[in-house]
């Protein structure tokens, strides 16, 4: 025993001395410490996906309804932190400052108007997904279909971002071409979610959170511990950090504290950090508050988050699951913009040089001097959010192929078997088509991330608003509605993919601020619900079954 | 057929049953709760803000009209350079306003070197030599000129030792604008200036709360309090609710 202690002791000492000769070199080579913690990491998200493998189709598709409101909380805390969460939060206040905070205050505002108007109604209906659920509620095929199709892109706008997030954090500790750390990364995420379905994606992500937070919070520890701040609650301690960069640190304040590159933790003064919608941070008061609004009613209309409230037990399981979910998730938002600080500080000399903003948590950690292999646990945190999302996003997209596609519309006879043949050939599909679009790098992780936020805004938020909450809404205002917010998306994406090809169509500017690829919703949100509304008054009623099954169901 | 004359209608506005609407009444105080803290607040912040601007930019603002038509004293240059720096020394301004900020901060403390321009000129050429073989930033010939240039424009533009601009302005040099400052780059100058020096204040951003400018912690921190707390009242309420309902 005490030779394999001995044994393991050598081993980790070996990996410090490499790790620590690799510590000062922010990027371009492989670090050997983080590739051994992320190389464990991924075996032991394997390993769990192998024993919790899914045996049947309820196992795929909603793990077997006996995940418990906590680890139901967790797998959704898990669920939602992408690497958009981890990595890119602390980016877009790096960058933004308080225009980033916007992202914050959205990524999670949005729980209250789900728990509250949807969650245990959601779990009350009773189906297993989003199109599910609108085909029944609006009792049309091809409104099923159209869901679907929209669930699958909405999946795999999410999932793209994700898979940049992987490939940059691979890159990183590899020291490998993005174009190869994608391809494994796809490779690692598909197998495990091919063999294990919902069931062992759940207790993944339970495990995946735990790694998350674990990894997300003890460099935040250290960075305040090591230059004075109070370090025993993060998300109190770093208000002084803020207050430091709006005032300013002179160098006689810092003289004995430094970054990895011995540069004084000194700064002039930026107010533009924490000052509200600061011209130089890029967005105006208009914008922060309809990236807000927006991303809080995209949070309650995307299908992998919604479809987390099928796989607990009952609807009060589903309300609580949201509560502990938001609690999970916010403890990592309110250390998140922690690393934005920190990395302001620490990077504010000049021959620190230019950083890939995407991966200012893990540089922020390195020039902060955190031990290597911690700094590694941390850039493995990342991937693991990235791989938690992208699971649950495959999975939800997977279910809209075999579920809403094939067994509902193509082959109601399918059995069992074909079921689960066909949704794992739709995992198969997606996580391809997704990592060729990855490698086109056409935009930043929080773009595409925030662009499937507003084309769920404007297309099943209204759906599953109005579906629950009226039973007057019926088949023909769904469809205008559906139609109305498509229009709208598809006005605001024509403009953002012609601008990314260099076109620039007439009202260029107009649209692209008014209608923002990552806050269209605003417009095509409340667009699709009066629409709804008004046809929905014009048309024939609601049949009597579907409103007899929301009074008697749902709202019973 | 008799089941058909049950009207069977939902609408979030016009609740049925008590219970359906101490629902919808609940979830309208949360709504108003959580839209009031969440925009009401922004909408606030907004409406008392008012632009304040840096000293630098007040600096900058009064010697700004000599500079651009070359009829700027020495004093004057150096106030110009000193609040250009200030810009400078923030941490990531935009690639097109550091160039611009650069040949105006490069120009200035060339023209303020008057006879020494040479000897300045040698010294920045050497430390962009050092800066351009050195493979590593602790190379001491590198350190050493980095210094040499250092030293030479804290002289220059009367900067104190405990400035925290000081090991930034080497950066800011380059022989490549020691000359000309262009129009082009007065504009940018200006417009850079006041983007970066003017900011958004109110007594709200000012007020000091846990450490926090009371607006971010607000923002940042009491908001994802408020949401969990949204969350939990929801959910202990309805809970009650129901255990009421069941005993009924």
């Amino acid at each position: 025993m005490k030779k394999i202690l001995l044994s393991i002791i050598m081993i980790l000492a070996s990996i410090s001395v490499h790790a620590a000769a690799t510590a000062t070199e922010l990027e371009g080579s492989f670090k050997v410490g983080p590739a051994i913690i992320l190389i464990l990491i991924l075996v032991s998200f394997i390993m769990v996906g192998l024993l919790f493998r899914a045996k049947d189709t309820t196992d795929y598709y909603a793990a077997g309804r006996g995940i418990s409101r906590i680890g139901s909380g967790m797998a959704i805390a898990s669920n939602w932190m992408s690497a958009a969460s981890v990595l890119g939060m602390a980016a877009l206040m790096f960058g933004m400052g308080y225009h980033g905070l916007a992202y914050v205050v959205g990524w999670t505002g949005g729980y209250v108007l789900l728990l509250i108007l949807m969650a245990g109604q959601i779990r009350k209906y009773g189906k297993y997904t989003a199109p599910d659920f609108i085909g029944d509620r609006y009792y049309s095929q091809g409104l099923r279909v159209f869901a679907a199709i929209i669930a699958i892109f909405i999946s795999i706008s999410y999932c793209v971002g994700q898979f940049g997030g992987i490939g940059l954090m691979f890159k990183w500790i590899l020291g490998i071409d993005y174009m190869l750390a994608v391809f494994i990364g796809a490779g690692v995420i598909l197998f495990y979610t091919l063999i294990s379905g919902m069931l062992g994606v759940t207790k993944n992500m339970q495990v995946q959170y735990v790694i998350i937070a674990t990894s997300f919070l003890i460099p935040l520890f250290i960075l305040l511990f090591k230059y004075d701040y109070f370090w025993l609650i993060p998300p109190i301690g770093y208000g002084s950090v803020v207050s430091d960069i709006v005032t300013g640190v002179p160098l006689n304040d810092a003289k004995e504290l430094f970054n990895i590159y011995g540069h004084s933790f000194a700064i002039a003064a930026s107010p533009e950090f924490a000052m509200p919608w600061a011209e130089s941070s890029g967005g105006t008061f208009f914008q922060w508050m309809v990236i807000v609004f927006s991303l809080m009613i995209g949070t309650a209309g995307l299908p992998h988050v919604l479809q987390r409230f099928y796989v607990v037990p009952n609807p009060r399981d589903a309300r609580w699951s949201v509560v502990w979910g938001l609690f999970f998730i916010c403890i990592i938002y309110w250390t998140a913009p922690v690393y934005a600080a920190f990395g302001k500080m620490l990077a504010a000399h000049p021959e620190v040089g230019t950083l890939a903003v995407d991966a200012i948590v893990v540089y922020t950690a390195q020039l902060g001097n955190v031990n290597p292999l911690i700094v590694g646990l941390l850039a493995a945190g990342g991937v693991s959010a990235a791989f938690s999302t992208t699971s649950g996003l495959l999975v939800a997209g997977a279910s809209a192929f075999s579920h809403d596609l094939y067994v509902k519309v193509i082959n109601p006879e399918a059995t069992a078997k074909k079921q689960l043949l066909i949704a794992r050939l739709g995992t198969i599909l997606m996580t391809v088509i997704v990592a060729l679009i990855a490698l086109l790098e056409l935009a930043l992780i929080a773009e595409l991330v925030a662009l499937a936020f507003s084309l769920a805004g404007c297309t099943i938020f209204p759906l599953f608003l109005l579906g629950i909450w009226w039973s007057g809404s019926n088949k023909q205002g769904a469809i205008a509605g559906l139609i109305a917010g498509s229009f709208i998306t598809l006005i605001s994406l024509t403009y953002f993919i012609t601008g990314k090809l260099g076109v620039v169509l007439p009202y260029h500017d107009f649209i692209n601020y008014w209608l923002g690829a990552w806050y269209f919703a605003w417009v095509g949100a409340p667009l699709a619900i009066i629409t709804n509304i008004i046809v929905s008054k014009l048309t024939k009623p609601t049949p009597y079954e579907v409103r007899k099954f929301l009074v008697e169901n749902v709202h019973l | 057929m008799e089941n058909n004359q049950i009207d069977y209608h939902v609408s979030f506005f016009k609740p049925k049953t008590r219970r359906n609407l101490k629902n919808r009444n609940m979830i309208l105080w949360l709504v108003i709760i959580w839209a009031t803290a969440v925009f009401g607040f922004q909408i606030l912040l907004r409406v008392i803000e008012k632009p304040v601007p840096e000293p630098a930019y007040n600096t900058f603002v009064s010697v700004w009209e000599n500079v651009q038509t070359e009829n700027a004293s020495t004093e004057e240059l150096k106030d110009f350079a000193n609040s250009v720096s200030f810009v400078i020394g923030k941490v990531y301004i935009k690639p097109e306003y550091q160039a611009a900020l650069s040949n105006a901060f490069t120009w200035s403390v060339f023209r303020i070197a008057g006879d020494e321009r040479e000897q300045l000129y040698e010294v920045l050429v050497d430390f962009e030599k050092m800066q351009a073989e050195s493979e590593d930033i602790f190379d001491p010939s590198y350190v050493e000129s980095k210094k040499a240039l250092e030293t030479y424009i804290v002289k220059l533009l009367d900067i104190p030792q405990n400035d925290v601009r000081k090991p930034i302005l080497p950066f800011s040099m380059s022989s490549q604008k020691t000359e000309s400052y262009s129009a082009e780059n007065m504009k940018i100058t200006e417009e850079a200036m006041s983007m970066y020096l003017i900011h958004n204040r109110s007594v709200l951003t000012d007020t000091v709360f846990l450490g926090f400018p009371f607006h971010y912690f607000f923002t940042a921190v009491f908001l994802l309090v408020l949401f969990i707390g949204l969350c939990l009242t929801y959910c202990i309420i309805t809970d009650r609710r129901i255990a009421k309902e069941q005993l009924l």
